[in-house]
C-alpha cells in the first residue's frame, strides 16, 4: 500500500508543478494557459533530443532544455502573443492559447524529428535506482519529483514573500491597474512570470514524460490535471492547487490497487480521476454559491472597471464602429458567400483522384466546422469539445449502418440527434459557469469521451475503428463532394436564417450582456441550450459525414486534441461566417495535401504550425481573416458611397452627429404613441 | 405631466415591494423596504452610494431574489418570478451603467426589445419560416423609425452602439426600455454623465412617456433637483433603511433627511429649487 501512496506522492508532485505554473500565471496575468501541455511537450522533446538522441547527461540537458530554453521560450512567446492579451476578451485570450497549443507540437517535430517516442526517460540514470523508506520501495525518478516540488514550493515561497519581486508580483495579482499606476511596470514583472512559469512547464514535462508519455495527447492529460486542481482551487489559491495535485495523484496511484490490472477500462479511468474531481469541485462551488464566474474573482475595482466584458465582440465592436449592414431580409452584401460557394462548387468538376478525396473530405470538415460558427460565433460559448460530438456522430453512424443495417444517410441523422441530447445537458451543467469554466469543463469532457467511450473495443476495433459503407449512390468521391456539400449549404442555410431572424438578434444579445437581454424578455438559458443543441447536432452531422468520407469511424480522429486544431483552422479564418467554415474546411485537408505532395515530409508540420498561427493572430484580429477582409472591402464600398453622398450634401453614413447636436436638438416631440 | 396622485401612492399601484430585505453575508443592504409605484407617476428612490438603492432595483427587476419580503406587479406576487418573465409582463428597465448589446445597433436594440413583447416562440417559426431572408414588417419599421426619430437616434441608428458616447448610450438604452411598451420603467440614474443640457433633454423626454403612454418610472438618481422636479413622491434610503417617504415637498423639510442624507449645505440648494421645474 505504502509504494502506491509514494507513487501518488511522486505523481502529485508532477500535478502540483503543473497547476503552480497555470495558477501562477493566471492570477498574474489573467491568461489561463491553455498552451501549458504543449509547453510542456516542446521542452521536454528537446530535453530527450539532447539527453536521448545526443547522449548529454541529465543535467546539462535539464539546465540547457528547462532553465534557458524554458525561460526563452516563455519571454518569446510572451512578446509575440501574452502582451497583447492583457486586456483582451475571455474568448480571445482562451483562442490565442490553443494557437499557440497547436503550433509547438509540429514546430517540436520540425526542430527535433518526426520520430515516434514509445518510452522517454526521466531523471533518474538507466537503470533507475530504487530505495526502501519504510519498508516499501520508491524509485529515484518518483524521488526527485518530489524534490522538485519542495524545491518549487519553497523557492516560490522564499521568492514571493522576502524579495522585492515576489512584493511586486503580489501586488499586480491583486490588481495589476493600481500596481501600474504606482509605477511598477507589469510587462517587466509579467515576462519574468511567464519566463519562470514557462520553465515550470518543461520541467512538468520532463518529469511526467515516463509516465504519460511523450506525446502532445499525454501532455494534454498532464495539463488536464493541472486545471482540475486549479478548477479547484477557484483559479486563484495556489496552496489549494497544490495540495488538491497532491491528493489527486495519491487518489490515482491507490486506486490503481484495486482496480483489475491489464484492463483498458482500468487505464481509462485512471486517466478520468482529475476529471472527476473537477467535477466534484465545480458541482461542489456550483450548489454553495449558485455560480461560478472567473471574472468576480480577478483584479480590484480599477482593473474591473477596464476589463473588456462578454466574448470577442465587445473589443471587436467597439473597435469597428462602422455601419452595419440591416439584417433583416436580402442584402447586397449576401451575394459574396453566394459567389464564394458557387465559386467552390465547381471544384469537384475540375478536381480528380486525390485531390477530389481531399476536397470532399473538407467538404465534411466544412460542415463540422459550422458547429463552431454557432456555437462559438453565434452563442460566444467556448467550447471545445465539439471533436466529441463529431466523435458520438461518427461512431453511431458506423455501429448504426454496419452492425444494425440502417441506411448510412439515416444513421448519420440519427447520429446528430443521438449526440443533441449530450450537448444540451452540457450546456445544462455549464449554464452556471462563467467563458473559463465552460472551456475547461468541455475540454474536460471531450478528455473523458476521449478515454471512456472512444477507447471502448465496440468502437476502437484496434485502431482502425468500425468499418462505414457509403450508399451505391455515393461510392465516387465526386458525388459525395456534392452530397457533403449540399448538407453543409442546407445546414449553412439554417444558421444564416437564424442569425438574420429575431433569434439572431437575440443571441446576440445573450452574448453581450446577459443582464440587459434578460431585463428585455430573454431567456438565458433557453437560448444558450437552443445554441447547444444545432451546434451539437451540426458537428455530429459533420462527424457522420466524415466517417462516410474516410468510409470508417476511427475514434481517435475525433480527439479532444484534434478538436482543438480544427478550432484553431476555424478561428484562424473566420468565427462566424458561413463562407469561413467552408474555406476552412477545405484548407484544413487541401493544405497539407498541399505541402506532403510539393514539399519534403519535413514540411508536412508546417500547415498546423500556420493553422496555431493564424489562432495566435486572433489576439489582433478578433473575428478572422475571412470576416476582416469581408469588412474592409464593405468598409471601401461605404466609403465610396459616402463619398457620392457628400457630393449631394448628406451626411457620410458611419460618421454620426455628437451627442451634444442631438442631446439639445429640438424637443423630443415625437414619442406620440410609440411608448405603448 | 399626468395629475400628481395624491400624497401617498394609490392602492391600484402597478409595481410594489413589501418589507424587502437583502443580506450579503452579515452586512444588510436593504431592511424591510417597502414601496409602491402608482399608474402614470414617476416616484423617486434617492440615497447616499451604498444606500441599496441599486440593490432594491435588482430585486424589483428579478436579477436578485431578496432574503424575505414581497415584490407585486399590478398585484400579483412576482417575488419569485425570473426578470425575463418579469420584463414580458411589462417592467422595463434601464442600468447605471448601460447594458447593451455592444456589436448590435440602436435600430436592432429597439427592434429586439419590440419583437420581444409582441411576438412568441419564434424559434421554429424563424427556422421553418425563413424569417431571417424576409424583409421585417411594415408596423415594425414604422415604429421602430418613430422611436428612433423621438430621441433622435435616426443618424446612428445602423451603428454599433459600442462606438457611441455615453449620453447616446443612455438615449438607445431607454429607447430599447420604450420599445418594450413598459408598464414600469425602472430608470437607474439616467442622468449619470451627462451634462446639465443633456439631462435636461432627458428629463423632457421621461415627462412626455409619462403624458403620453401613460408609463409609471420609478427613478434612481443622484441629482437631487431632478428627483425633486420630476417626481410626485419621494423615498429616501440610506445605509438599506427607509429614512423618509413623501412628497418633494416633505422631502424638503423632512429633519431626519436633510441631516442623514442631503446635510444642510445641499438642504439649503435643494430649497431654492423653485417648483417651476415640478410640474413642468
Amino acid at each position: 500500500m505504502l509504494e502506491y501512496v509514494f507513487a501518488g506522492i511522486a505523481l502529485g508532485s508532477i500535478y502540483a508543478i503543473a497547476a503552480s505554473g497555470i495558477v501562477v500565471t493566471y492570477v498574474s496575468s489573467g491568461v489561463l494557459n491553455f498552451a501549458f501541455g504543449s509547453m510542456a511537450y516542446f521542452l521536454a522533446r528537446f530535453y530527450y533530443y539532447l539527453n536521448s538522441e545526443h547522449g548529454w547527461s541529465s543535467i546539462p540537458a535539464l539546465v540547457v532544455s528547462v532553465f534557458v530554453a524554458g525561460p526563452a521560450l516563455g519571454a518569446f512567446l510572451y512578446l509575440l502573443l501574452f502582451r497583447h492579451l492583457r486586456l483582451s476578451s475571455p474568448l480571445i485570450r482562451i483562442v490565442s492559447t490553443i494557437g499557440v497549443s497547436v503550433a509547438l507540437p509540429p514546430a517540436a517535430l520540425m526542430l527535433f524529428g518526426n520520430e515516434t517516442i514509445t518510452t522517454a526517460p526521466g531523471l533518474a540514470h538507466q537503470p533507475i535506482r530504487t530505495y526502501k523508506i519504510f519498508g516499501a520501495s520508491a524509485n529515484l525518478d518518483q524521488i526527485i519529483a518530489v524534490g522538485c516540488v519542495l524545491a518549487v514550493v519553497v523557492l516560490g515561497t522564499l521568492l514571493l514573500q522576502f524579495t522585492d519581486v515576489g512584493l511586486k508580483v503580489r501586488a499586480m495579482v491583486d490588481t495589476e491597474a493600481m500596481t501600474s499606476l504606482s509605477g511598477v511596470s507589469p510587462a517587466k514583472i509579467s515576462i519574468c512570470v511567464w519566463m519562470v512559469t514557462t520553465a515550470l512547464a518543461g520541467l512538468a514535462g520532463v518529469l511526467a514524460a515516463p509516465s504519460s508519455g511523450l506525446t502532445p495527447g499525454g501532455m494534454t492529460a498532464l495539463m488536464a490535471s493541472g486545471f482540475a486542481a486549479v478548477v479547484a482551487a477557484r483559479l486563484r489559491s495556489l496552496p489549494a492547487a497544490v495540495g488538491v495535485a497532491m491528493g489527486m495523484g495519491i487518489l490515482t496511484d491507490v486506486s490503481q490497487k484495486y482496480l483489475p490490472v491489464n484492463s483498458s477500462l482500468t487505464n481509462a479511468i485512471l486517466l478520468s480521476i482529475p476529471v472527476f474531481v473537477m467535477g466534484a469541485f465545480l458541482l461542489a462551488y456550483v450548489a454553495v454559491s449558485g455560480q461560478i464566474n472567473e471574472a468576480s474573482s480577478t483584479g480590484g475595482a480599477l482593473d474591473n472597471a477596464i476589463r473588456p466584458m462578454g466574448g470577442s465582440d465587445a473589443a471587436t465592436a467597439s473597435s469597428n464602429a462602422a455601419v452595419v449592414a440591416n439584417r433583416s431580409g436580402w442584402s447586397p452584401y449576401m451575394l459574396g458567400p453566394v459567389v464564394v460557394i458557387g465559386i467552390i462548387a465547381l471544384l469537384p468538376l475540375l478536381l480528380s483522384g486525390y485531390w477530389l478525396t481531399l476536397l470532399a473530405g473538407g467538404f465534411a470538415f466544412a460542415v463540422l466546422f459550422l458547429s463552431y460558427t454557432m456555437v462559438v460565433g453565434e452563442g460566444g460559448m467556448i467550447w471545445l469539445c465539439q471533436a466529441s460530438f463529431a466523435g458520438i456522430g461518427a461512431l453511431a453512424t458506423a455501429q448504426l449502418a454496419t452492425n444494425h443495417g440502417v441506411n448510412p444517410l439515416l444513421a448519420v441523422l440519427i447520429g446528430g440527434l443521438i449526440a443533441t441530447p449530450v450537448g444540451v445537458i452540457i450546456g445544462l451543467l455549464t449554464i452556471r459557469l462563467g467563458n473559463l469554466y465552460v472551456a475547461l469543463v468541455t475540454l474536460t469532457f471531450g478528455l473523458l469521451a476521449e478515454t471512456l467511450i472512444f477507447t471502448r473495443d465496440v468502437f476502437y476495433q484496434d485502431g482502425l475503428g468500425v468499418l462505414v459503407a457509403r450508399p451505391s449512390y455515393l461510392l465516387d468521391d465526386r458525388s459525395f463532394a456534392y452530397f457533403a456539400l449540399a448538407v453543409f449549404v442546407v445546414l449553412a442555410l439554417v444558421v444564416v436564417n437564424l442569425r438574420r431572424s429575431t433569434t439572431g438578434l437575440a443571441l446576440a444579445a445573450v452574448r453581450y450582456s446577459e443582464a440587459g437581454a434578460r431585463t428585455v424578455g430573454l431567456s438565458i438559458l433557453g437560448m444558450k441550450l437552443l445554441v447547444a443543441a444545432i451546434s451539437t447536432f451540426i458537428a455530429a452531422i459533420g462527424g457522420g459525414l466524415l466517417a462516410l468520407n474516410y468510409q470508417s469511424a476511427m475514434p481517435m480522429s475525433y480527439a479532444t486534441f484534434a478538436g482543438l486544431v480544427w478550432l484553431a483552422v476555424f478561428v484562424t479564418i473566420g468565427l462566424r461566417s458561413v463562407t469561413a467554415a467552408v474555406l476552412a474546411g477545405i484548407s484544413f485537408t487541401l493544405l497539407p495535401g498541399v505541402f506532403q505532395t510539393y514539399l519534403s515530409a519535413t514540411w508536412g508540420n508546417v500547415p498546423t504550425i500556420l493553422f496555431g498561427l493564424g489562432a495566435v493572430m486572433v489576439a489582433l484580429h478578433p473575428d478572422g481573416q475571412v470576416a476582416m477582409n469581408a469588412r474592409q472591402l464593405q468598409g471601401f464600398v461605404v466609403k465610396v458611397a459616402g463619398r457620392r453622398g457628400r457630393h449631394h450634401g448628406a451626411r457620410p453614413p458611419g460618421s454620426p452627429p455628437a451627442a451634444k447636436e442631438i442631446l439639445t436638438s429640438p424637443d423630443v416631440t415625437g414619442l406620440v404613441e410609440t411608448s405603448r | 405631466m399626468t395629475a400628481k396622485p395624491a400624497e401617498t401612492p394609490s392602492p391600484g399601484a402597478r409595481l410594489e415591494c413589501e418589507n424587502v430585505t437583502v443580506r450579503f453575508g452579515g452586512v444588510i443592504a436593504l431592511d424591510s423596504v417597502s414601496l409602491s409605484v402608482p399608474p402614470s407617476t414617476i416616484v423617486g428612490l434617492v440615497g447616499p452610494n451604498g444606500a441599496g438603492k441599486s440593490t432594491l432595483f435588482s430585486v424589483l427587476s428579478g436579477l436578485r431574489r431578496p432574503n424575505s419580503g414581497r415584490v407585486r406587479f399590478e398585484g400579483a406576487d412576482i417575488t419569485r418570478m425570473s426578470a425575463q418573465a418579469r420584463a414580458r409582463r411589462g417592467l422595463a428597465r434601464t442600468f447605471q451603467h448601460p447594458e447593451m448589446f455592444t456589436g448590435l445597433t440602436a435600430r436592432e436594440h429597439i427592434m429586439l426589445s419590440h419583437r420581444m413583447s409582441t411576438r412568441r416562440s419564434r424559434i421554429w417559426t424563424d427556422i421553418l419560416t425563413a424569417r431571417g431572408f424576409r424583409p421585417a414588417d411594415h408596423d415594425e419599421v414604422e415604429r421602430v423609425d418613430q422611436l428612433l426619430e423621438a430621441l433622435n437616434l435616426t443618424e446612428i441608428s445602423n451603428q454599433p452602439v459600442a462606438g457611441l458616447p455615453l449620453g447616446m448610450t443612455r438615449l438607445v438604452e431607454l429607447a430599447r426600455a420604450l420599445a418594450s411598451s413598459p408598464k414600469v420603467l425602472l430608470l437607474d440614474e439616467p442622468s449619470s454623465g451627462l451634462d446639465a443640457q443633456e439631462t435636461e433633454q432627458v428629463m423632457r423626454v421621461f415627462e412626455r412617456a409619462v403624458e403620453l403612454s401613460g408609463v409609471s418610472l420609478l427613478l434612481v438618481e443622484h441629482d437631487v433637483a431632478m428627483v425633486l422636479r420630476l417626481c410626485s413622491y419621494v423615498h429616501v434610503l440610506d445605509f438599506g433603511v427607509e429614512i423618509g417617504a413623501g412628497t418633494p415637498e416633505e422631502i424638503r423639510n423632512n429633519d431626519a433627511v436633510r441631516a442623514a442624507y442631503l446635510g444642510d449645505e445641499t438642504a439649503a440648494g435643494v430649497a431654492s429649487i423653485e417648483p417651476q421645474g415640478a410640474g413642468s
